[in-house]
């Protein structure tokens, strides 16, 4: 196994690298697909040593002691001892793990799986052809031409999904959810919320079972094929677009939920 | 409406790109995916309404070749060009130079035209609820004179809410001082009080006079 110990910023490069777990606290962590050598960039670096491990494939980069947020540390500010800004370089089928405290992550031009976790910080995800699944609870998600299954989690952030390809599967407390969604077949799309407002743009043409609701939010949706169901404690829209072939059901409690047609793509 | 062009960086290298050829919306598309090395590739729902929107500045003109748009530059297209030609160089250095710069490039790339999309979508929304609740309206009651009107129906919450949203973005964009603060307080409570007094009810008036 080799092992490396960074005290400030500099650059490593890897034979093989076909995983990469990141675990840091804050910061900034950004992971690009490439069909260079896989490359590690330390950016910026205060406080603690990061810890750089590469065996069989893994790369590895974490703190040798990890800090135990407690509440006298957090009140003597932890947080700043352990601050890290990196980007790696990696083959487009290498799966990426990335659990960090407060930074913020960017993936980019993947085909493997990836997996981020951030509490405060945001989350980018553009160009995965792989199954992404995203959580943070008070930053934002935004996606971009990901046409793989992705799944979102936030507490107050928003998520919102330009040129969504695969399956969605997203959930919010607060935060609004958006999706922008390219011509459909067999796709799930799941969404709830308890009170962020619910849109989605679908192609003119899609092949969709709907089921949209919202307990006290207004149903509002720009297909015809949909039957309105307003009563009180229960606004709802249903049925079948196109084929029905794929599903999307968007139910939020006090949030707004709206169902949009996108114009065809106007040729300049 | 979307705010195109939040962000200048890939309006310099629209800019940059028609000045090495007059090209076609495709080609433009195909070159900045290279450009962000196939990590991303800008949607034609992103670039033709910035393309537009040079056009309408007047620093690129289209012309039509075989049923296609080309746009071409224009002398005050390059003008701007050469007045930022430090920041392009700059940035062409940090992409190529790192990973981290190109990283940089493609999340703020990334972000900015999500966030450009979310605000339309957001508005696009809104438009179409307060479009259902005014036929909701008309279609349960007609345009009688006993009509009750409620605010809600007629889209006041969202407006309420735009007025929130928009008064935040441009607060955002200056270092605010107190005197434009209480300035702004004032305003605000000047407009409330001409809402009540519009509010008023005709007893409410008679007495007033």
């Amino acid at each position: 196994m080799a092992s490396w110990k960074l005290e400030g910023s500099g650059k490593l490069t890897f034979d093989r690298v076909d995983r990469v777990v990141v675990g840091i606290v804050e910061g900034a962590v950004s992971v690009v697909g490439t069909d260079g050598e896989p490359t590690l960039e330390v950016l910026e670096l205060a406080g603690s040593p990061l810890r750089v491990r590469h065996e069989d494939g893994v790369l590895t980069v974490d703190y040798e002691r990890p800090p135990r947020p407690g509440l006298l540390s957090w009140l003597s500010g932890w947080g700043r001892r352990y601050r890290a800004v990196l980007s790696l370089a990696v083959p487009r089928d290498c799966r990426v793990e990335l659990r960090v405290i407060s930074a913020s992550l960017m993936v980019s031009g993947l085909r493997a799986p990836v997996r981020a976790r951030t509490v405060s910080g945001e989350i980018t995800l553009a160009g995965l052809g792989g199954t992404a699944d995203a959580e943070t609870i008070s930053g934002s998600i935004e996606a971009s031409g990901v046409s793989g299954d992705l799944s979102a989690g936030t507490v107050s952030g928003d998520l919102t999904v330009a040129e969504g390809g695969g399956s969605v599967r997203a959930h919010t407390v607060s935060g609004a959810i958006a999706l922008d969604l390219e011509a459909s077949g067999d796709r799930d799309i799941q969404l709830s919320s308890v009170s962020g407002d619910l849109t989605v743009r679908l192609p003119g043409i899609s092949d969709l079972q709907v089921q949209l609701q919202s307990t006290s939010g207004q149903v509002a949706s720009a297909f015809d094929e949909l039957a309105l169901d307003r009563t009180p404690g229960r606004h709802a829209a249903e049925g079948r677009l196109g084929a029905g072939t794929g599903r999307l059901r968007a139910t939020s409690t006090s949030g707004h939920v709206a169902l949009l047609r996108r114009a065809p793509e106007t040729q300049a | 409406m979307s705010p195109v062009f939040s962000h200048g960086r890939l309006r310099l290298y629209l800019l940059k790109l028609l000045d090495e050829s007059p090209r076609h919306g495709y080609d433009v598309i195909r070159l900045l995916e290279d450009r962000f090395m196939g990590l991303y590739s800008p949607s034609p729902g992103t670039i033709y309404p910035r393309l537009q929107r040079l056009e309408a500045e007047g620093l690129v003109t289209p012309s039509q070749e075989g049923g296609r748009k080309v746009y071409q530059i224009t002398d005050a297209g390059r003008e701007e060009l050469a007045g930022r030609r430090a920041e392009l160089d700059e940035l062409e250095a940090e992409i190529s130079g790192s990973v981290h710069g190109l990283a940089r490039e493609v999340r703020d790339e990334v972000r900015g035209s999500v966030r450009d999309l979310k605000e339309e979508l957001k508005q696009a929304a809104r438009e179409m609820r307060r479009q259902q609740r005014h036929e909701n309206r008309s279609r349960r009651h007609g345009h009688d004179e006993h009509h009750r009107w409620d605010w809600r129906d007629e889209g006041f919450d969202g407006r309420v809410q735009e007025f929130l949203d928009r008064t935040e973005r441009a607060m955002r964009r200056v270092q605010l001082t107190e005197a434009q603060l209480r300035e702004c307080a004032a305003i605000l409570d000047e407009a409330f009080e001409r809402i009540r007094q519009t509010l008023k009810t005709p007893d409410e008036q008679r007495h007033d006079h």
